[in-house]
């Protein structure tokens, strides 16, 4: 994101929407972006209303109010000069985008937001049949950001476990080598607000990811979300349930619920 | 969406909150599905949802958002979400989606065991399901837990942590109320699956100082 340090008045609004909080303002009294840090999500264009006020006008009724011991305090949800200005952005750049901004649509899966399957279609893909646990690990969330040199790591780390990494996921598609998790040397500076590693390994073997992910998590100055799926048994319970438990670590009792109803209902030989 | 099952909250306050979405494959059930979305939204419109949006458009609680016209702008491949709190209302919107018999996939992100139940009082079988294992590495650089509870009600996390800390602020000086504090907070998440009900009770039990 850029900001028009002529429309600009540095009301500050701005500095608490920016999902990094890399926004501050300069010398001058004018909101400045952090462009190593920002990750493109445009959360600040969208959100702030332009209110369309001449900065000379907010500059005179800032100065009349201070006169009478008074401050102008700008609604929170809004930009008073519609100084925040979009960027064309380019390759690789461009990626922030794609993997921050929820309505950018990835070019290589054709879909908005951090371009995952995981269950959402299992009823109708089988992309989880019986026996696989589904794994996501989603670096740089909540509220932190990653770079694409952290997430190779945990993408070379995880890849020793010789996983299927999902080809219809956008972090597989930068992939140059799945079989290392190597990415591409262009993109590693390039840092978005999370993204996804989807993968899927024999459930007997989670064990194994877990002590993968141990080892690499100390190794990023980021966070990690993680979760995992399975196809349920027909009774409706969860088979990855019990090798969690196995490998000592406890499960959330809120996730995500596939319910069937997806046609044609993928049928597994 | 693809973490809403990393939200956080006690068991008590996660059981008001329960985001359902629909979702089509490419190749299968992506192609034409436009009106198949449209109809979704019009049956989880109907039982008047907490949030209603998708993730190109944004949703009902940003400015100048027509819900109509937005369902009617849906195009295939869409991801149309909902947020409802409480489990009788989503057993509804269920039947009725088992009798439109759309045919696109649609899940459920809330408490696992109380998404069955209400599965199995339909007359459903579960497909999958996914848990949230936690949050790993640099835990050391997430704020308070009340911060993560609000952030976490985005699916893409897009509300930042320096905005819930700016309405906490404003609604304990009582600049803003927590309702429109949580609506301030709710324009961030563009799909439509941050739940304002649950926000505005968080905001308000912060104001009094409750924990």
């Amino acid at each position: 994101m850029e900001i028009d340090t002529k429309k600009c008045v540095g009301c500050g609004n701005c500095h608490a929407v920016c999902t990094m909080g890399v926004i501050y303002l300069d010398e001058d009294g004018k909101s400045v972006v952090n462009q190593d840090e920002c990750v493109e999500c445009f959360t600040c264009y969208r959100v702030l209303r332009n209110e369309g006020y001449k900065p000379w006008f907010v500059k005179v009724l800032r100065k009349g109010l201070s006169l009478l011991r008074l401050g102008y305090l700008a609604e929170v949800d809004v930009c008073p000069t519609g100084a925040l200005t979009p960027p064309e952005l380019k390759w690789p750049r461009n990626l922030r985008a794609q993997f921050s901004d929820p309505s950018t649509v990835h070019p290589g899966t054709g879909v908005p937001g951090r371009g995952t399957d995981e269950i959402k279609t299992n009823d109708v893909t089988g992309r989880l049949r019986k026996g696989d646990a589904g794994l996501v690990v989603e670096i740089g969330r909540p509220g932190i950001g990653a770079y694409f040199r952290d997430i190779e790591k945990i993408a070379m780390e995880l890849a020793k476990l010789k996983p299927h990494f999902e080809k219809e996921n956008p972090v597989t598609q930068l992939m140059v080598d799945p079989e290392s998790g190597k990415m591409r040397d262009d993109i590693l500076n390039e840092k978005v607000l999370s993204a996804i590693i989807e993968m899927k390994i024999r459930q007997e073997r989670v064990h194994e990811f877990f002590h993968a992910l141990e080892k690499i998590q100390k190794e990023v100055d980021t966070v990690i979300s993680v979760g995992i799926a399975s196809r349920c048994l027909p009774d409706g319970t969860l088979p990855h349930e019990e090798w969690v438990r196995k490998a000592g670590y406890a499960l959330s009792p809120n996730g995500k619920t596939n319910i069937g109803l997806g046609r044609p209902l993928f049928k597994e030989e | 969406m693809t973490n809403t099952l990393h939200r956080q909250g006690t068991p008590e306050s996660l059981k008001h909150d329960y985001v359902i979405f629909a979702h089509t494959a490419k190749g299968i059930t992506r192609e034409g599905s436009a009106s198949k979305l449209r109809e979704f939204m019009r049956i989880c419109l109907k039982y008047h949802p907490e949030n209603i949006g998708e993730s190109k458009q944004g949703n009902i609680l940003q400015d100048d958002i027509d819900i109509h016209r937005l369902i009617s702008n849906l195009s295939d491949g869409a991801v149309a979400s909902a947020v409802f709190t409480d489990l009788d209302t989503l057993q509804k919107v269920i039947e009725e989606l088992i009798r439109a018999n759309l045919g696109i996939s649609i899940n459920i992100s809330g408490l696992l065991d109380e998404v069955q139940t209400c599965c199995r009082k339909a007359g459903l079988t579960r497909h999958s399901g996914e848990h949230s294992l936690g949050f790993w590495g640099a835990r050391d650089r997430l704020p308070e837990r009340e911060i993560l509870e609000l952030n976490t009600l985005c699916g893409h996390g897009m509300v930042s942590f320096n905005l819930i800390r700016k309405m906490i602020d404003h609604v304990k000086l009582r600049r803003l109320t927590p309702g429109k504090a949580a609506k301030i907070l709710a324009k961030c998440c563009e799909c439509g699956v941050f739940n304002p009900t649950r926000a505005e009770r968080l905001l308000e039990n912060l104001r009094k100082g409750n924990r």
